[in-house]
């Protein structure tokens, strides 16, 4: 089959590789109609996510039609259509029982590797590093799905893949963001990054009851996309010398509520601050610019929450523990827990309250994953979301 | 309850130091022309002879110091070395490339310190010497104490292995619906100390590491049924694996 390999830092190719395999009894063989490049890709493809190996395939958004299981998946049948979410999750340890689907305890075959880096291991993740398992991804023709009566969730009607596709990772991700800011009707968020995860961040805590959302980026396309799609409001942080301060006078002097960060490892920005991240960086001296979470943590009213749904690979400076402790914030944060989130969600698309389908600006075949990878990374043409064909 | 530790005497800096001789020492040995023109001796005549008879004493403290449960005397005997160092580096700084050797010198009161501060460290202890630590593994698995039991029973293997080691089993209930903890517990006193510790390391024998490894593949197949398989590590959870991985794609020919 063809899949989508990571090859080095900065290199993505199409390859040939063998068929997928059933390797256990609770495994399915999904042959995927629709596949997608997320955010957290493009960090290992910068190169900041240790333990890649050249040839992994790449993927953790997609979504098909189920070609065989184990003897073990009593609640699929050959010929389902599923959405398969990105954490592998065996359903039966203490965290899978309540509903911590990320931080599965048994399906990261590479744990040890994982609790060196992080204390605990996590749970497995398709095609996204051996920390995480080094399990193969879905940007390819077929996958093979561990623990699939556990994950994949079926898709009875006719509807759209591109309305349901984004149930595997980003709306539910963006939506555990802004659930996290406990939004109980009146509140400001504010959301760093309109990239998919913030636009579903933003959406969701529109959703939720929030009074205003302002989501801050630099291009102007994807804050575009945010206000013609959402009633949100928007903020160039190029525009302005400070967003703290900014957003500070944007809410009568009080900071918002909550504060999500949709950003994550490879932030932009200009001045000093950037710089400075920038060099630590590429030196491996630190594995983040974490110029985001910094404004995020000093934007927030008092006591308010910052919310972590961007990704973060290890270690940061200059983290501003001290308006964290004196200020009072609460910092929230994770890996999403999709399987929580995907039936919820799977409604709420179907009675329209949200149609995911508005982030989507490229859709091409498979075999075009390194022109996609382009677009994306570069901000391209415009490009918000690569939904790619096998 | 009182939570039960024992730390061997040979402590953390001990061990560093102890593999910092042997290091030096196998180089001194090894290379000794160019280590005397890394200090700034001459490289012919009684030099490397002196460089090399050194690089012997090194190794040997080296040893010492890993193979005794209080390695005391060998950590003083380091303290002594550095002094012999020092003489002759200082009747070599009057001869040859001085700066060289001032930069040696220096390396040498560097190292002087630590060496110091553990030989005062270790003096200071009293009572027999603490050979062996205890090593302790636990799980917690999220089944009923009856379930896990009941799977331990059948895990023959891996019983076998903890009675042949001696070492201790014990479950109980882990606090609120948390299941139950499966905890084992040893002495560990390889023969020949730490170079016996590295040696099973190196052979892969080392018990502490295959416990790491076997509880959590107990843990995946009493909660699951199965043992987790990736691509990149079709054989479940090894650490002796985890540095070998395959490619994350499906592999040719099916496993097991």
């Amino acid at each position: 089959m063809k899949a989508t390999c990571w090859m080095g830092r900065n290199t993505v190719e199409v390859e040939n590789v063998p068929d997928p395999k059933i390797l256990n009894e609770r495994d399915a063989i999904v042959r995927i109609t629709s596949t997608a490049i997320c955010g957290s890709d493009l960090h290992l493809v910068d190169g900041y996510v240790p333990t890649m190996k050249r040839g992994d395939i790449m993927g953790h958004e997609f979504m098909g039609e189920v070609v065989e299981t184990g003897s073990g998946v009593p609640n699929l049948d050959v010929g389902d259509r599923v959405v398969v979410p990105f954490p592998i999750s065996c359903g039966s340890c203490w965290s899978c029982r309540h509903e911590l689907f990320s931080l599965c305890e048994n399906s990261n075959p590479n744990a040890r590797l994982a609790e060196k880096m992080f204390g605990f291991p996590t749970a497995g993740i398709f095609g996204y590093s051996h920390l995480t398992g080094g399990f193969a991804g879905g940007q390819a023709e077929y996958a093979r799905v561990p623990f699939a009566d556990v994950g994949p969730i079926k898709i009875e009607n006719g509807i759209d893949d591109e309305a349901v596709l984004f149930l595997s990772d980003i709306l539910p991700t963006g939506y555990m963001g802004a659930e996290f800011c406990e939004i109980k009707g009146g509140e400001v968020v504010a959301v760093w990054g309109a990239g998919p995860v913030g636009q579903f961040a933003a959406a969701s805590a529109k959703m939720l009851g929030a009074e205003r959302v302002i989501v801050i980026d630099r291009f102007d396309y994807r804050l575009r996309i945010a206000r013609q799609n959402l009633d949100v409001e928007t903020l160039d942080y190029e525009l302005v010398d400070s967003v703290p301060e900014a957003l500070k006078e944007l809410t009568g002097g009080r900071g918002p509520d909550a504060c999500i960060d949709a950003v994550g490892m490879e932030a932009h920005h200009h001045g000093p601050a950037y710089a400075y991240d920038r060099v630590k960086q590429a030196m491996r001296q630190e594995t983040e610019r974490p110029i985001a979470l910094r404004e995020a943590i000093m934007s927030c009213r008092n006591g308010g929450i910052v919310s972590v749904i961007g990704v973060y690979g290890g270690l940061m400076d200059k983290f501003p523990i001290g308006a964290v402790m004196n200020r009072g914030l609460t910092i929230r944060s994770g890996q999403c827990h999709v399987q929580r989130y995907m039936r919820p969600l799977l409604q709420r698309i179907l009675e329209g309250d949200i149609d995911p389908t508005f982030i989507v600006t490229h859709k091409i075949p498979l075999a075009e994953a390194p022109r996609g990878y382009e677009l994306f990374k570069h901000k391209r043409d415009d490009c918000l979301k690569v939904v790619l064909k096998p | 309850m009182d939570v039960q530790v024992r730390a061997e005497d040979r402590d953390r800096l001990a061990r560093f130091l102890g593999w910092f001789s042997i290091g030096l020492g196998t180089a001194e040995l090894a290379a000794p022309r160019a280590l005397c023109r890394l200090v700034g001796a001459a490289d012919d005549g009684l030099a490397p002879q002196v460089m090399r008879l050194m690089g012997l004493r090194e190794v040997a403290q080296g040893g010492g110091i890993l193979m005794r449960p209080r390695p005391t005397t060998w950590m003083w005997s380091r303290v002594a070395g550095d002094a012999l160092d020092l003489a002759l580096l200082g009747a070599t700084a009057a001869t040859h490339r001085r700066k060289r050797t001032a930069f040696a010198i220096a390396n040498v009161l560097a190292v002087t310190v630590p060496d110091v501060y553990e030989s005062r460290f270790l003096s200071s202890k009293k009572g027999p010497a603490r050979a062996g630590k205890l090593i302790r593994k636990a799980v917690s698995i999220h089944r009923s104490r009856d379930e896990v039991e009941q799977a331990w029973n059948g895990a023959s293997e891996l019983r076998r292995k903890v009675e042949d080691a001696g070492a201790s089993v014990r479950f109980g209930d882990a606090p609120g619906d948390r299941g139950t903890e499966l905890v084992v517990e040893f002495l560990y006193a390889p023969p020949a100390g730490e170079i016996g510790a590295a040696v099973q390391k190196l052979t892969g024998r080392d018990l502490a590491t295959q416990l790491a490894d076997d509880l959590r593949r107990f843990k995946q197949q009493t909660e699951t049924g199965q043992v987790v398989r990736s691509e990149g590590t079709p054989d479940g959870h090894l650490l002796a694996e985890h540095l070998k991985q395959r490619a994350a794609r499906p592999l040719e020919e099916a496993v097991r």
